[in-house]
């Protein structure tokens, strides 16, 4: 996932990764309400807050003004450290620059955008969501697909568990923030617990994912060992390590 | 109303020109008003195939900007009935269709043809998008190897979610294999992949299975739709898949390798 420079030529390498991340989903614009939340969260576990970096979500509210540098600074009396602002209109993607902030789109229409960089180079705003079959039910929170997931397509499920009853084809990419299940042979990337949970893992018929990934911690295609391709698996996480077994 | 067909690959050069001239010959003869449409603007093969070429006045570029009417530009095929060529234009650029230019030529041909067959360009941009927006069906193109069984699936991604059926909701556009250039020798020894891998991947229909064939190289030097070269396997190959598309149900032929008799080892005589 790295690009490939000589190190001793270079002064930095860009990497590609998925990085555990806290959202901090604001269900109000009022600075000292968070304030006091925080403040009884802080005493229940301490050792969450350690300057953790979080993204705050304004997707919820719909105030097109924000105390952000308020809201910022009552994260940072509270040891979070906010790095970036997701949702909101151009006022607060302005402000959050001016902050020193990033900003990120809202998320349905991160969702439909094209995320690998496959996506990119053959131009096209083709990384089209694969059109959900008519016949699957709606999960709170997860979801169901039936059918093949193609090359260039994208399909995730952002607040829990996917399940594919089909085949993943090469070039296309399921994520999401709970399990991934694949009732069908797996060949493109599939991303588990994006939003940074662990105890998830990636459950496939038949292996030959062109990347793993769980928590952002990821293998290639080139570093799973050629005994489990086509196996039938589960993929976990521990230590940081993804250890691939076989289902009977 | 007419059926829309869209021929489609993705990947350039696996045979759609080919394709359309051939399926579109065929419909013809099996007795429907047909017309076979060149989206490859700025390309221009298709009358080349068809043999039409020096009757090129107007073109599909020229109706959409309303510098020639519909019956000026399209070209009656001089050796079947029922059949007519809407060529594209040589010198134009790709960005003179538009999507309401295309909608409109499509609307009036439909009250008077059985079938519209669209040579769509190769690629996955504009182009090709244009020639498959308004399709009712889609023939996948597809050649035995890896890189072109990648671009028909990601042409398939495109069918379910860039029509007009899809975007609109109504019934998904009707998706068929037409897996091109097949050689079963090739295959057998590995060098390509076989039928049933590729229809693992793609998980369609198959409506027809064409083989590597030197009758075709023939039929589109001399201008002639291999469908009319009956004496020759892609000749056959396509009356099947014509056939098909109709809804008959017909036995698959040529995707095995075949035992050379005594005679044609003794003569070297290949398959024609
Ligand atoms: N079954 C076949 N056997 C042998 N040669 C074939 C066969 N089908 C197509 N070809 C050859 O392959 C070449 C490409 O065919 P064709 O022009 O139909 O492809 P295309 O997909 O329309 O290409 P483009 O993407 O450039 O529009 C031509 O030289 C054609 O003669
Ligand atoms: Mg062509």
């Amino acid at each position: 996932m790295s690009l490939k420079v000589d190190r001793a030529e270079v002064a930095f390498t860009f990497k590609g990764g998925m990085l555990p991340m806290t959202v901090m989903e604001l269900a109000t614009a009022d600075p000292e309400r968070v304030a006091t939340q925080l403040a009884g969260k802080l005493n229940q576990s301490p050792a969450f807050f350690q300057h953790t970096p979080v993204v705050l979500s304004v997707e919820k509210l719909d105030a097109p003004h924000l105390a952000l540098e308020r809201l910022c600074a009552v994260c940072r009396e509270h040891k979070l450290l906010p790095v970036a602002v997701r949702g909101g209109g151009d006022g607060i993607k302005q402000s959050a620059w001016a902050l020193g902030l990033g900003w990120f789109p809202p998320q349905e229409i991160r969702a439909a955008a094209p995320a690998s960089g496959e996506a990119h180079d053959t131009g096209a705003e083709a990384a089209a969501e694969a059109r959900e079959n008519s016949e699957a039910p709606a999960l709170e929170g997860g979801r169901i697909f039936r059918g093949t997931v193609r090359s260039g397509q994208q399909l995730s499920a952002p607040h829990g568990d996917l399940v594919i009853v089909g085949a993943v084809n090469a070039g296309a990419e399921i994520l999401a923030a709970g399990s991934v299940h694949v009732y069908g042979p797996l060949r493109g990337r599939a991303l588990a617990g994006i939003h940074g949970s662990r105890e998830v893992g990636i459950f496939c018929q038949e292996l030959h994912a062109e990347l793993l990934s769980i928590a952002g911690n990821y293998k290639r295609l080139e570093d799973i060992d050629v005994e489990l391709l086509g196996a039938n698996v589960e993929v976990r996480l521990s230590e940081d390590q993804l250890n691939i077994r076989t289902l009977v | 109303m007419a059926k829309i067909i869209v021929v489609t690959s993705g990947k350039g050069g696996v045979g759609k020109t080919t394709s359309a001239a051939a399926i579109a010959t065929g419909l013809a003869l099996r007795g429907n008003k047909t017309v076979v449409i060149d989206f490859d603007v700025g390309l221009r093969n298709l009358d080349l195939i068809m043999g039409c070429e020096r009757r090129v006045v107007y073109d599909l570029v020229n109706v959409i900007q309303g510098e020639a009417g519909l019956n000026q530009a399209l070209i009656r095929d001089k050796r079947t009935e029922n059949l007519h060529i809407l060529p594209a234009s040589q010198t134009r650029d790709k960005d003179a269709l538009t999507m309401e230019g295309v909608e409109r030529v499509l609307d009036s041909l439909s009250e008077e043809y059985d079938y519209i067959v669209c040579d769509s360009p190769a690629g996955i941009e504009r182009g090709a998008q244009l020639a498959m927006y308004y399709a009712d069906e889609a023939i996948v193109v597809t050649n035995p190897e890896v890189s072109s069984v990648r671009d028909s699936d990601r042409i398939l991604g495109l069918l379910a979610s860039k029509t007009r059926r899809a975007e609109q909701n109504m019934d998904p556009v009707r998706e068929r294999l037409l897996i091109t250039r097949y050689d079963p020798n090739r295959v057998d020894t590995g060098d390509m992949l076989n039928l049933e891998d590729i229809q693992e991947i793609l998980a369609i229909k198959l409506v027809g299975l064409i083989p590597e064939s030197e009758a075709v190289l023939r039929a589109s030097n001399q201008g002639v739709p291999v469908t009319h070269d009956q004496q020759s396997d892609a000749g056959q190959a396509y009356a099947d898949t014509v056939s098909r598309l109709m809804g008959e149900e017909i036995p698959l032929r040529f995707h095995q390798a075949q035992k050379r008799g005594f005679l044609s080892r003794v003569f070297g005589g290949g398959r024609r």
